[in-house]
């Protein structure tokens, strides 16, 4: 069976894309923060059974408010085969920075391109091979009202989900030099804990661990030595400092 | 020429930069994932009775913005 789990900000029509995909007929409101409780559904393609679940609508992945830190658990600890990340075509700007931060992730990632109808009604042009070859994940223009780009869709869920997470060709936001340097030298460190190798990827645990994230750091604590943990404090508190 | 005003001060129709956002912790962060960040371009597009809330157009987009939020935003306007 294939897990795969659908994000994207608020109001960009995932519960519909939900909907569209299990066959579910839920009454979809149009207030924001419609999905506030985990739902799950089912369905077969291509032979092969997809569960999948509605992740909370949001913005960002921070560990400050309860949806993204759910929406990031489930990413993070629940590991789905496929996250769809389901972004409005016509506002791609704001959509494309949860993008990169689920990229960072290292989220096997679909992108799901919705409002199509809405970007060429608005005579946008959005080269769709393009922003797949530099995202380094498939895009799939899709239009969830009237159902059309949802087959695409899920066979690019099924397809994908046979090559997990191709590292490496993905696209990754740099910081520049300075930051880099911190984050390489704390991404060491974790790389020698196969503790926390082997449950979150090593890139986006140290850019956690600069930012302060509390949960992460609660969550990772255990699993470092007091030498370790000195190490990474060390390495931010001199981070801190130089870049003040 | 352009001056630095405070994003509240701003009538419809009349936009500017980013050049300093004044909040920190929770609201900074929270201001600068909706694409607020120093050097973004927005406009005011209206305003509600007592200035508050002020719709903002950034990035192709339309933002609410709380008054006490408006008003820790400062942009540079070009003086006409």
């Amino acid at each position: 069976m294939i897990r795969a789990a659908l994000i994207g900000n608020p109001n960009v029509g995932k519960t519909e894309i939900f909907n569209r995909l299990t066959g579910l007929s839920q009454n979809v409101g149009n207030f924001p923060g419609v999905t506030v409780e985990k739902k799950a559904g089912r369905l077969v393609h291509r032979e092969q059974e997809i569960e999948v679940v509605d992740l909370p609508g949001t913005y960002s992945l921070t560990a400050h408010a309860v949806d993204e830190l759910v929406a990031r658990d489930y990413i993070v600890l629940e590991r789905p085969d496929v996250i769809v990340d389901i972004v409005d075509g016509t506002n791609l700007e704001r959509n494309l920075y949860l993008t990169m931060l689920l990229l960072e992730m290292d989220a096997n990632l679909v992108v799901d391109l919705n409002r199509w109808d809405m970007v060429a009604a608005r005579g946008t042009k959005i080269d769709v091979e393009k922003l797949s070859e530099l995202l380094g994940c498939p895009v799939v223009p899709t239009v969830a009202i009237t159902g059309k780009g949802l087959e695409d869709l899920k066979n690019s869920i099924v397809d994908i989900a046979g090559k997990k997470a191709a590292r490496g060709r993905r696209a990754a936001q740099n910081y520049g030099n300075d930051l880099e340097q911190l984050i390489s030298k704390v991404e060491e460190i974790i790389k020698e804990i196969p503790e926390l190798t082997s449950k979150y990827p090593e890139r986006w645990l140290a850019i956690k661990m600069l930012e302060g994230d509390e949960s992460v750091m609660e969550q990772a604590r255990a699993s470092l030595s007091s030498s370790q943990l000195a190490k990474i404090l060390c390495i931010i508190e001199a981070g801190e400092a130089a870049i003040k | 020429m352009s001056i630095l005003k405070r994003l509240d001060e701003l009538v419809p129709g009349q936009g500017g930069r980013i050049a300093s956002i004044s909040p920190c912790g929770n609201l900074r962060r929270r201001l600068m994932e909706m694409g607020l960040v120093i050097g973004s371009e927005l406009m005011v597009i209206r305003v509600a009775p007592a200035g508050d809330p002020v719709e903002v157009l950034l990035r192709g987009y339309s933002l609410a913005l709380r008054k006490n939020e408006a008003k820790q935003l400062i942009l540079e306007v070009d003086a006409a």
